[in-house]
């Protein structure tokens, strides 16, 4: 789930090239790795490819910071469905 | 993907265009002109059950209907300003009351403005941040049972005159979009000033103006959401929010259409009607293709997000397109009505007016082509 969420937006999302390779860890919007319609589009590509609708609280910090943060609350999600 | 409506749904939009017809074409052209906004109007838009459309109590949104419905107030009311204002509150003030409110904020804040006894808006553009909007620099510092803002919103649909402004802050710097707040902050507050109505080209039927924040302090009661959704709580409405304001849009380009149409049937010069003059005709069918490309941009984002299905690429589609379809058309029905359409009075001049915001509120046609090409791959 990690390499499909980092390849996606490598490849769709990334405002500017980076210097190193995209980590889980990375602060995604934060950082402006990706913008605004970026993380849109993120959280559309997770709700296709995962079968689960994001509440619009659900849009926070500790959901969608990292990649990490996503692959978390994507198992949670899951397990309550 | 179907475009047929229910008989309810189509029969509740026929309800609004008679409702509209009736209650909110009176003195139109001097509103315009003095740039009044009527409380009276409304008042009679909630009587009728307009702002109802985003209630708590029916929070399973029927966007179908309600698109249709904004559709129907754009066709039947000749100022398009009201139209524009109710969605303005609707969508960007009620909708995030619902979505991220908490039931003493939804009973407190969203009953009157249903009920069109207070009317609110949504502060979210500063003088350094239109199109990078979340660059804002107005702050919101934690202190004792709430927060202190200070800083300024500009251009502020139906600023001047809310009752309670939803204002968004940056409560952490350090976290860049994660970091803003979004506060319910009510008129009379200390620190919190209005400024009185800026003159505009068109949508002078609408209040727009600054907001101002100093040392305000507003409670932590007023907070909507957790601190730090302010971005989930700017995005959250933004496709909708498009669906609506231009559903109202195109309303006025089909009336605007079968006005021109009935005026270049009657009007006759050199022993004919202008409509069987062929450069008027093909006019009137460039006219007619922009009202039916548009119509079918707006039912296919309406249509998914009814389906609770994403619609960026569709909803960029959407505004750019109906916007300037809509100047397109205001001029051609000028060149249609000749001098007639010149003159203010006659309210054919107007619609140009009134078009032209469309293609710069809520992300110019230029963000609206970045958007397309962006998620296009380039």
């Amino acid at each position: 789930m990690i390499n499909t969420i980092i390849n996606y937006i490598a490849d769709n999302l990334i405002n500017e090239p980076l210097d190193d390779d995209l980590e889980p860890e990375d602060d995604l919007l934060g950082s402006g790795i990706v913008d605004s319609m970026g993380m849109m589009r993120l959280i559309a590509f997770i709700e296709n490819e995962y079968d689960l609708k994001v509440a619009p609280d659900e849009m926070v910090i500790e959901n969608f910071m990292t990649v990490e943060n996503i692959v978390e609350y994507i198992t949670t999600k899951n397990k309550q469905q | 993907m179907n475009f047929s409506f229910s008989k309810k749904q189509v029969d509740f939009k026929n309800q609004v265009i008679a409702f509209a017809q009736d209650n909110l074409n009176s003195n139109v052209i001097a509103e315009d002109y003095k740039s009044l906004f009527s409380k009276k109007k409304w008042k009679k838009c909630a009587d009728f059950g307009i702002q109802s459309l985003a209630s708590y109590k029916n929070e399973q949104l029927d966007v179908l209907t309600a698109t249709l419905a904004m559709e129907g107030l754009g066709y039947g009311c000749k100022d398009n300003g009201l139209p524009f204002a109710l969605n303005a509150q609707m969508w960007t003030v009620q909708l995030p009351i619902i979505h991220f409110g908490n039931e003493e904020q939804k009973d407190l804040f969203l009953t009157p403005l249903v009920k069109g006894n207070q009317i609110a808006c949504h502060a979210l553009t500063e003088p350094e941040a239109g199109s990078d909007v979340f660059s804002m620099k107005t702050t919101a510092q934690k202190t004792e049972g709430g927060y202190i803002l200070n800083g300024t919103k500009q251009y502020i649909t139906l600023g001047p005159e809310a009752d309670v402004a939803l204002v968004f802050a940056v409560t952490n710097p350090k976290l860049g979009k994660w970091g803003l707040s979004a506060f319910l902050v009510e008129k009379g507050t200390k620190g919190f000033t209005q400024s009185s109505s800026k003159q505009k080209m068109g949508m002078r039927t609408v209040p727009f103006g600054d907001l101002v924040f100093n040392e305000c302090f507003v409670s932590e009661k007023n907070r909507l959401g957790k601190e730090g959704a302010g971005w989930a709580i700017v995005n959250h409405s933004l496709e909708l929010d498009r669906c609506f304001v231009f559903a109202s849009q195109l309303g006025a380009m089909e009336r605007q259409l079968e006005e021109s149409i009935n005026y270049v049937k009657k009007r006759e010069q050199f022993g004919k009607s202008i409509g069987s003059f062929q450069s008027v005709s093909n006019r009137i069918a460039e006219m007619k293709l922009r009202l039916e490309t548009s119509r079918l941009l707006l039912y296919k984002v309406a249509w998914l997000k009814n389906e609770g299905k994403s619609a960026l690429l569709e909803s960029s589609l959407l505004k750019l397109h109906l916007s300037e379809s809509f100047v397109s058309s205001s001029i051609d029905a000028i060149r249609n009505h000749g001098g007639y359409g010149y003159v203010s009075e006659n309210e054919v001049e107007r619609d140009l007016r009134d078009a032209v915001g469309g293609i710069i509120y809520a992300g110019t046609s230029d963000i609206q082509k970045n958007i397309i090409s962006k998620i296009l791959g380039l």
